[in-house]
């Protein structure tokens, strides 16, 4: 198993929402979890991402705990939360020249994963007259064009339209063909189909679950 | 490091998207301030229309000295510019001062005139003000009312002796003319009361001149109060943003130190656009500071650019309130209550000797304060290492507290 989650802890004051949360996934894995709201997903992904801290646990990959090395985590890791961490008075180039130098993003542009999402459409327009499909685009533009090996995504198509969806779709299934490896926190039914294992967190405690189409088991199991 | 240089040149990026409209608004507020100030100070425009004090007379005053003297007071003394002096009965007055049009009564007693001329003063005039009034006002007035009593009474003491030594030396044919021409004397040596003394200003406060104090006092106020023009740059921004750049190797200080270096960078200009105005203004003669003699120009811009560290410090705590409140109404009052009371604490306004000593110590020790304190001696022309000091010291602890903020709120998610 080339990542690994092992034990991980968190509590806010006396609520544990993460109790001894583990699991493994391989290069080309899409892990889905699921969840209430509230239930802690998005305190997962922060923790993986390194936003929070854990008050235990680890995250390895390739034996080297992510949660304590900051300098791999950042070359290995492509973060999207839930909203859109860009600059709203800076159009699309501005955003994306924050992480990356010209040239690259001009490869991108023309041919790579900016094409791809369709970034070359809006490059010049401001975010805040973009739209939420826009702007979710151009974050996982930014998070991904550096080709991390391991991408974390937060709700990536909350409130976003069909065509929108379908772009990203397409892209997040060819990112795993290449082999990158994807933690999904979804509501989604649709997005679990791209999931090649599934997980409930409930309770702080992350369950197994194996999506086979009856959406009130799924409700019942939340 | 690479990562932070690239966070801060983004920055400065943003920072030219709000730039122009910034300068703009600086610009208007320049001209408004400086068409006021032309008014109050050049014009004294304003003052033929300022608040008078408004007292009513209640009591017998047909008699022709008292009715003599007060219309002189209401036509040829320079108390008619500050004080309106109304005869009316005590039920009138009464009533207007619980409207709240009179600001006190003077209740003449019957027999006033009669005691006086008789060379005593034992029916002394009634001043009445309401209890919020105690302040310096109705002190001034209790004088004048004493200076008046008492020079009514001596000058008529020197009218009844001068006529008792003409009639002992049996020059009553002069009698009426000599006591005409003193009562003359006497009133013309009241009425010129103000040639007596010469009035010379040594300065308001650490011997500076007024228009000095407060294009010091004016200037920072404007430091102090660019936070809240400067709100859409950091109220415009993603809540999860700080998280996102900490994940991706910017973490709390250098997304502080990016943006904070970038906002001091704007400051900085829009300090040099209000000095550009303040020196055009000198220029054309609109007004001189006294200190800055024969070189004015010249130290105007030296003066400048000595505070910018109080506009780094003042960036800082600005910083500090965008960290610690979110949204852009809570934002924008708390920038604006702090400024104001904070300055208003530290003398920007009035100078601090208006205060009470407890009041002017906490307002010295405030980070507004020490910046006045800066300010003074840069004005001046020195160095004070104490100032400039507690300048440094404040700026450092609000960027500290800045960064413990974004840290927590990074954490917090």
């Amino acid at each position: 198993m080339e990542i690994e989650l092992t034990g991980l802890y968190k509590s806010y004051k006396r609520k544990q929402v993460l109790d001894k949360v583990s699991l493994t996934a391989n290069p080309g894995d899409c892990v889905g979890i699921l969840g209430g709201n509230g239930c802690g997903k998005s305190t997962l992904l922060s923790i993986l991402a390194g936003v929070q801290k854990a008050d235990a646990g680890s995250f390895l990959y390739q034996r080297e705990d992510l949660l304590r090395n900051g300098k791999l985590r950042s070359e290995v890791l492509g973060y999207v939360p839930q909203g859109n961490p860009l600059m709203e008075e800076l159009n699309a180039w501005d955003n994306l020249r924050l992480w990356y130098d010209g040239g690259a993003i001009r490869r991108e542009l023309e041919g790579g994963v900016l094409e791809m999402l369709g970034i070359g459409a809006f490059l010049k327009t401001p975010v805040h007259k973009m739209s939420g499909g826009m702007k979710k685009r151009l974050s996982i533009g930014c998070a991904v064009m550096a080709n991390p090996k391991i991408l974390l995504l937060d709700e990536p198509s909350a409130a976003l339209d069909i065509v929108c969806k379908e772009h990203i779709y397409q892209y997040l299934a060819g990112y795993k063909a290449q082999g990158g490896t994807i933690f999904l926190a979804t509501h989604d039914i649709q997005e679990l189909e791209l999931c090649d294992q599934c997980y409930i967190l409930k309770e702080g405690r992350l369950m197994p679950y194996s999506y086979d189409g009856d959406i009130h088991r799924l409700a019942g199991e939340l | 490091m690479k990562k932070g240089y690239a966070y801060f040149c983004v920055q400065m990026k943003r920072g030219r998207k709000v730039l122009p409209r910034h300068l703009l608004v600086n610009l208007l507020v320049c001209v408004c301030m400086g068409v006021l100030a032309f008014l109050f100070l050049e014009r004294g425009i304003l003052s033929e229309g300022r608040q008078k004090y408004r007292i009513g007379i209640v009591g017998n005053v047909t008699d022709t000295y008292l009715g003599f003297g007060i219309s002189a007071l209401q036509s040829l003394d320079d108390s008619r510019y500050v004080i309106d002096l109304v005869e009316m009965s005590g039920k009138e007055a009464e009533q207007a001062f619980h409207r709240g049009e009179l600001n006190g009564i003077a209740y003449v007693p019957d027999g006033l005139v009669a005691a006086v001329e008789s060379g005593a003063n034992d029916k002394p005039i009634t001043y009445v003000v309401s209890e919020g009034q105690k302040g310096i006002a109705s002190i001034v007035m209790q004088e004048i009312v004493d200076v008046a009593s008492d020079l009514v009474t001596r000058s008529q003491s020197a009218i009844f002796a001068m006529q008792e030594i003409l009639v002992a030396h049996d020059r009553r044919d002069i009698l009426l003319k000599a006591t005409e021409d003193l009562n003359l004397y006497l009133i013309e040596l009241v009425l010129s009361r103000s040639g007596l003394c010469e009035v010379e200003e040594l300065g308001m406060a650490d011997g500076l001149s007024v228009i000095t104090y407060y294009l010091g006092s004016i200037l920072l106020l404007f430091l102090l109060l660019c936070g809240i023009n400067n709100c859409l740059l950091f109220t415009r921004r993603a809540r999860e943003l700080p998280g996102f750049l900490a994940a991706k190797g910017i973490g709390c200080l250098g997304q502080t130190m990016g943006e904070y270096l970038a906002y001091v960078f704007l400051l900085g200009i829009c300090l040099l656009e209000v000095l550009g105005v303040l020196a055009l203004a000198m220029g054309k003669g609109v007004f001189s500071v006294p200190e800055w003699r024969h070189q004015e120009t010249e130290a105007l811009w030296r003066f400048g650019m000595s505070m910018l560290p109080v506009a780094a410090m003042f960036g800082a705590m600005q910083f500090l309130l965008y960290e610690l409140v979110e949204g852009v109404v809570g934002s924008m009052l708390l920038q604006f209550v702090c400024g104001i009371s904070m300055g208003y604490l530290s003398g920007f306004f009035y100078p601090q000797g208006f205060f009470p000593d407890t009041i002017q110590h906490i307002g010295r020790l405030l980070p507004t304060g020490v910046a006045l304190g800066y300010t003074h001696s840069s004005l001046l022309g020195e160095f004070s290492w104490a100032a400039t000091g507690g300048v440094v010291l404040y700026g450092a602890a609000f960027l500290a507290l800045a960064v413990a903020a974004r840290s927590y709120r990074i954490r917090r998610g």
